[in-house]
């Protein structure tokens, strides 16, 4: 079972997860002020986990069920936590820092709506 | 659906005679797949956007020039029975609303006309097609 620090956000539906790009922050020169072409390395990149999934309830208030108790991990700072996939990988360490429904709601024989959430291990956290 | 000489066909405040079949497609206009991460098969496959289309085909016997035209909208219904019999007939209504009208001339068949339909729900979720007993 995939959870977010122990909360099982992803289980009403399928749910894929993906690393972002990992390797080193390379920044413009002219960005950090040096006057001379090319770019500079200033460390290794945030790692940034996307999991882009779908809820599915029964009702229209099960939905808004998932849909809040996604909206409810949102936090300014962001909570850092453990982020586990189907196959017990684990990410420690992992804030969520987006979540986005992709619309319409789909209502057929499940009310259902695909999301995307982004999470990030923030170096300086 | 597929239904052969129904008898009494009605489309809004008018009777169409002499049909000879109507045909009741259901089909999906979106679809909506998804897979897991755990193989190659989707775990969630739902139909969140249908229509039900409407073919109509009658056989015309003398000139119209007063005949259904695209728009058209107004509560189409039928009765049938399995075996044309009054025994357990069933009315079959919709409201439906014309967005073809066809025709066809043979020596064979004489000039038929085929009426396409599209059904629409009174909600958007309950099912725009009604089968009721006629009894």
């Amino acid at each position: 079972m995939s959870t977010f620090k122990g909360i099982d956000l992803f289980g009403s539906g399928p749910h894929r997860f993906r690393q972002g790009v990992q390797g080193e922050d390379v920044v413009p020169n002219y960005i950090l002020g040096i006057s001379v072409s090319g770019s500079t390395p200033v460390g290794t990149l945030e790692l940034d986990v996307v999991v882009a999934g779908r809820l599915v309830a029964a009702s229209e208030a099960a939905l808004w069920a998932l849909r809040d108790a996604w909206t409810a991990q949102l936090a300014h700072p962001p909570v850092p936590g453990a982020l586990i996939d189907s196959h017990g990988h684990e990410w420690e360490d992992m804030s969520l820092i987006a979540y986005e429904e992709a619309p319409p709601t789909d209502r057929g024989r499940a009310r259902s709506i695909a999301y995307q959430a982004t999470f990030r291990r923030f170096n300086s956290v | 659906m597929l239904i052969l000489n129904p008898r009494h066909v009605t489309f809004a405040a008018a009777t169409w005679p002499d049909v000879t079949l109507i045909t009741l497609s259901r089909r999906t206009t979106r679809v909506v797949l998804d897979w897991s991460d755990n193989g190659p098969h989707p775990t969630f496959a739902d139909c969140p956007e249908q229509r039900t289309d409407i073919k109509l085909m009658m056989e015309v016997q003398r000139g119209d020039l007063d005949g259904p035209r695209p728009g058209d909208t107004g509560t189409l219904a039928f009765f049938t029975s399995p075996t044309t019999a009054d025994g357990a007939r069933r009315r079959v209504s919709m409201t439906a609303v014309v967005v073809g009208v066809g025709h066809e001339v043979s020596l064979k068949a004489g000039a038929v006309r085929t009426i396409d339909l599209v059904a629409v729900s009174s909600d958007g979720a309950a099912d725009p097609v009604t089968i009721s007993s006629a009894d």
